[in-house]
């Protein structure tokens, strides 16, 4: 956004904020703004079982949380596959069989080595570790972590022992990657949640997570000397962000208040080569306390810094950096409650218990060109306080910056426990996907028809889908940014492996465009650098190659386009 | 420096508020959790029926769990004059910066039920310790002697072992003096009588049914036990505890299953608070309300000045307060209870 924009954007949200506070005073029982959504809403299809899914997370306690889903490209055809933790059951791999725009499909393999089995699986990422161009997956478990090199179409091996990775033995239950300063191989990082076995449990016995850095100058990635990130208060996700623009990752952990004693959000600092250091009070972090389930991050607020969901019990957290914070100090303020975004309680049924927050990811569902935020949400297991029908949110940003819920007319307020999820265009027509992985019961797949209802559907908005490349170990380019500029006003997505609740993607990453035809691209690479602008036309996939002078098109294996 | 300048803030508003005040024209402002919770539709009637008494207004909000549009409520209620607030707090953790600012702008915050820990607060509650007391005397009076069983509430609640050391303050005499002999405590996950009645038959069968009484934190936990005792015969010769005034453990409390159900009338509460507000709007310092005692028993171990009421153990003896009182109809409680067996049903 332009710098009068966003000094617009900020009047509008104070005027509002101010609008709402006077009609709090006169009449508190209208103080929410519910003005009708006017925004296109997204007919989302649910069609798991035709698509050829089935698939269910489930187990005791130890899988109340956790239920990933990692999206990304396993057979180098461009379409996103999908690979699910099982918990107790296997963790399962969906190779995409879906024609360019049409019906989803998908051919399901077993995940592990040889077509064998992998239980106890939470979550799991996509990341190329090795730097081979083929995406690995971190694995967290109930018991020992897992990286599984990937090789030709869509096959696995483990690589713990060739990456001098201990997967350890704790319950770990998030992860992420980021590639610090100069290094040819991410540094990893590893949330764990209760440790089962100390005296005690599992009240106030949270494990420590672990910092696994990448020996330096070795052909292999090499983990052999991990960090203990100690205090652990029970984490649950875990994302790298450079929250203050300044080309150097941290690491935040949202934690989950149930099991701890003490504790609080955090967020680590990573200086290269020195230990990591924990922001304090003094150094403007506030103290928060949640019931941390998931971290999702996007700039909404045009200030150019991510602003932060975080998924809770009760009401959603949306934090953004406070606008008097010196420049380098970690203050943020919960702006949630204002521009709509609270969720607190389901918006369907005749539940007033508050409901449960588990994935959060900002993305454009409806190609409008603003973000939205889809939340996956459900009871733990049987929680009495806390709803028990309690559908996923889908809430659809506004020119007002506002979010309005559409989870119930978009078609995905299902009865159903959410837990991991990933918004992703699964048969490349330009509109955003939804997979969503649930407790005990079957992972829900959408596949975004358009607007409007599924018996009457009009196009959306234009899109953009974008991928970034580059030599070296990072060939993926994970910590880049990406402006897109259209018209006065610019959209940013940054390139991230960690967060939400146990799920990650890594491929094409999406814009809506609304109106505009085309946009001006702008890249800052993982190392700071700002790429040249690259003119590209809307509606069409294109891949950014780092020093190249162009852009270059992709477009999907035409012979696999549905029949018209 | 905190500590020089809060009573300086107090007393100013103090000042202030004496230029303008009589006592009769004070608006005390509720702010709620989630009203829609049916269960303190009682506590309002109560504090707008004490507010009337005294002559103040009543304004109220209603956070609907959000402890963000809490927040916001709280600010509404200053903003519209509430000369004192009385909070159920949604997370109390959260709504911290708008009671400092409500407490910094002197207007007093009575804690309502739910502990807000900040010093400046007013907090005022059930005595959950006298709650335990009052299941253990209730019982020890029924068995003087024997095998105990003590069925706990969720490990997860404080409050469930406030109410253990609550009984054990009673009964550790008597346990000293090898007159009551603990035979197996059980915590229940989540305070379900499912998992209560999982527990008693467990301890039931390790004693060889040797059990005499069972000491119960609640209700749910008593409904639980009384159905393990009864698939062995034993229900109705075994003392139990309770507490909540549930419809249903009152009814037991008729039939002679249970002993007694320890019942927190929120009238008490919602009257207290009300008067509580008022006075401190007046300009009372907390300190000098009646019956106010020191109290620094929360997490952060803050010191507070609190009032904690007490409870009414409920028993065969006086079952008709709580018909009295209109909290559950007497059909309810007497359903099932056969002619003769108890005066108030016939």
């Amino acid at each position: 956004m332009t710098i009068e924009r966003v000094g617009g954007s900020r009047l509008a949200a104070a005027l509002i904020a101010t609008v709402v506070a006077a009609l709090c005073a006169i009449t508190p029982a209208i103080a929410n703004d519910d003005a009708p959504i006017t925004a296109d809403i997204p007919a989302l299809h649910e069609e798991a079982a035709s698509a050829g899914i089935d698939h269910v997370y489930d187990g005791p306690w130890e899988y109340f949380v956790g239920g990933g889903v990692a999206a990304f490209d396993c057979n180098a055809d461009g379409r996103p596959d999908l690979a699910f933790a099982g918990g107790e059951r296997p963790a399962a791999l969906y190779v995409n069989r879906s024609p360019t725009g049409g019906a989803l499909a998908f051919e399901h393999r077993p995940l592990g080595p040889d077509g064998t089995d992998l239980t106890a699986v939470t979550g799991l990422w996509p990341v190329d570790i090795d730097g081979d161009r083929i995406i690995d997956l971190a694995l967290t478990r109930v018991g020992r972590n897992l990286l599984l090199r990937g090789g030709p179409d869509c096959t696995f091996t483990p690589a713990n022992k060739a990456w001098s990775f201990d997967g350890g033995r704790a319950w770990s239950t998030g992860f992420a990657a980021t590639w610090e300063a100069g290094n040819a191989h991410p540094t990893l990082a590893v949330g764990n949640y209760v440790d089962r076995s100390a005296p005690g449990a599992p009240w106030g016995t949270c494990h420590d997570n672990r910092l696994h850095r990448p020996a330096q100058a070795t052909e292999t990635p090499d983990y052999s000397e991990p960090t203990t990130l100690s205090p652990g208060y029970c984490s649950l996700s875990l994302m790298f962000t450079d929250w203050a623009n300044r080309g150097e990752p941290a690491l935040r952990i949202s934690n989950d208040r149930h099991y701890y004693r003490g504790g609080q959000e955090q967020l680590w600092r990573l200086t290269p080569d020195r230990p990591p250091r924990l922001y304090r009070a003094a150094d403007g972090w506030r103290p928060l306390k949640i019931w941390g389930m998931g971290i999702a991050a996007a700039d909404i607020d045009g200030d150019n810094h991510p602003d932060y969901a975080l998924t809770s019990m009760g009401d959603t957290r949306i934090q953004t950096l406070d606008e008097d914070a010196e420049e380098g100090r970690p203050v943020y303020t919960d702006i949630a409650f204002e521009i709509g975004a609270t969720a607190h309680r389901p918006y369907a049924g005749e539940e007033i218990r508050p409901s449960t927050g588990w994935h959060a990811e900002f993305d454009d569902l409806n190609n409008d060109s603003l973000i939205d935020l889809f939340i996956a949400k459900g009871n733990v297991e049987a929680m009495p306080d806390f709803a028990a029908y309690d559908p996923d949110n889908l809430l659809i940003g506004g020119w007002d910056n506002r979010f309005r819920e559409a989870g119930d007319r978009a078609g995905i307020a299902l009865d159903r426990r959410g837990r991991g999820a990933s918004v992703v265009d699964l048969n490349l027509d330009g509109m955003l996907d939804l997979v969503v992985v649930n407790r005990s019961a079957p992972v829900s797949l959408f596949r975004n028809l358009g607007v409007g209802t599924p018996d009457a559907t009009r196009p959306m908005g234009n899109f953009l889908a974008v991928r970034l490349e580059q030599q070296g170990g990072n060939p993926f380019a994970v910590g880049s940014r990406i402006a897109a500029r259209i018209g006065t006003r610019v959209l940013t997505r940054d390139i991230t492996v960690g967060g939400g609740h146990g799920s990650g993607e890594l491929g094409f990453v999406h814009f809506g465009l609304g109106t505009a035809e085309r946009a001006e691209l702008r890249i800052r690479w993982p190392d700071g650098d700002w790429s040249h602008p690259y003119r590209v036309f809307a509606n069409q996939f294109v891949i950014v190659e780092r020093g190249a002078p162009d852009a270059t098109y992709w477009y999907p294996p035409p012979d696999e386009r549905p029949p018209r | 420096m905190k500590t020089y300048l809060l009573p300086a803030a107090v007393a100013l508003a103090t000042i202030a508020g004496a230029a303008t005040a009589s006592a009769d024209d004070k608006t005390v402002g509720v702010s709620w959790s989630n009203f829609q919770e049916e269960r303190w539709k009682t506590d309002e009637a109560a504090i707008k029926k004490a507010l009337d008494a005294a002559g103040a207004k009543y304004i109220s909000a209603d956070a609907q769990s959000s402890a963000a549009k809490q927040l916001t409520d709280i600010e509404s209620l200053i903003a519209q004059g509430a000369d004192a607030l009385i909070i159920l707090a949604q997370d109390s953790d959260a709504i911290g910066p708008a009671v400092q600012q409500a407490t910094d702008e002197g207007i007093p915050v009575v804690g309502y039920d739910r502990l807000i820990e900040n010093p400046d607060v007013f907090y005022i509650t059930f005595d959950n310790k006298e709650v335990g007391r009052m299941q253990a005397r209730a019982v020890q009076e029924a068995m003087p002697e024997g095998n105990y069983a003590f069925i706990k509430g969720s490990a997860a609640d404080p409050n469930a072992d406030f109410l253990f050391s609550g009984q054990m303050e009673v009964l550790t005499e008597a346990m000293d003096a090898g007159k009551i002999k603990n035979v197996g405590e059980a915590y229940t996950d989540g305070w379900l009588p499912a998992n209560a009645q999982k527990n008693m038959e467990q301890i039931l069968t390790a004693n060889d049914n040797k059990v005499d009484a069972v000491v119960a934190s609640n209700d749910g936990t008593a409904g639980g036990v009384v159905a393990a005792l009864a698939s062995q015969g034993l229900d109705g010769s075994v003392p139990v505890s309770g507490q909540d005034g549930d419809h249903a453990a009152l009814n037991r409390v008729a039939l002679g299953t249970q002993t007694v159900s320890v019942w927190k009338d929120a009238r008490d509460l919602g009257k207290n608070a009300a008067e509580i507000a008022v006075q401190l709007a007046d300009g009372k310092a907390m300190d000098e309300v009646d019956g106010a005692v020191k109290f620094s028993g929360g997490p952060k171990g803050v010191e507070m000045t609190s009032i904690f009421l007490k409870p009414v153990p409920v028993t065969r003896d006086n079952l008709n307060v709580v018909v009295d009182a209109g909290w559950v109809p007497l059909e309810v409680v007497c359903q099932g209870v056969e002619k003769g067996a108890l005066a108030l049903c016939d």
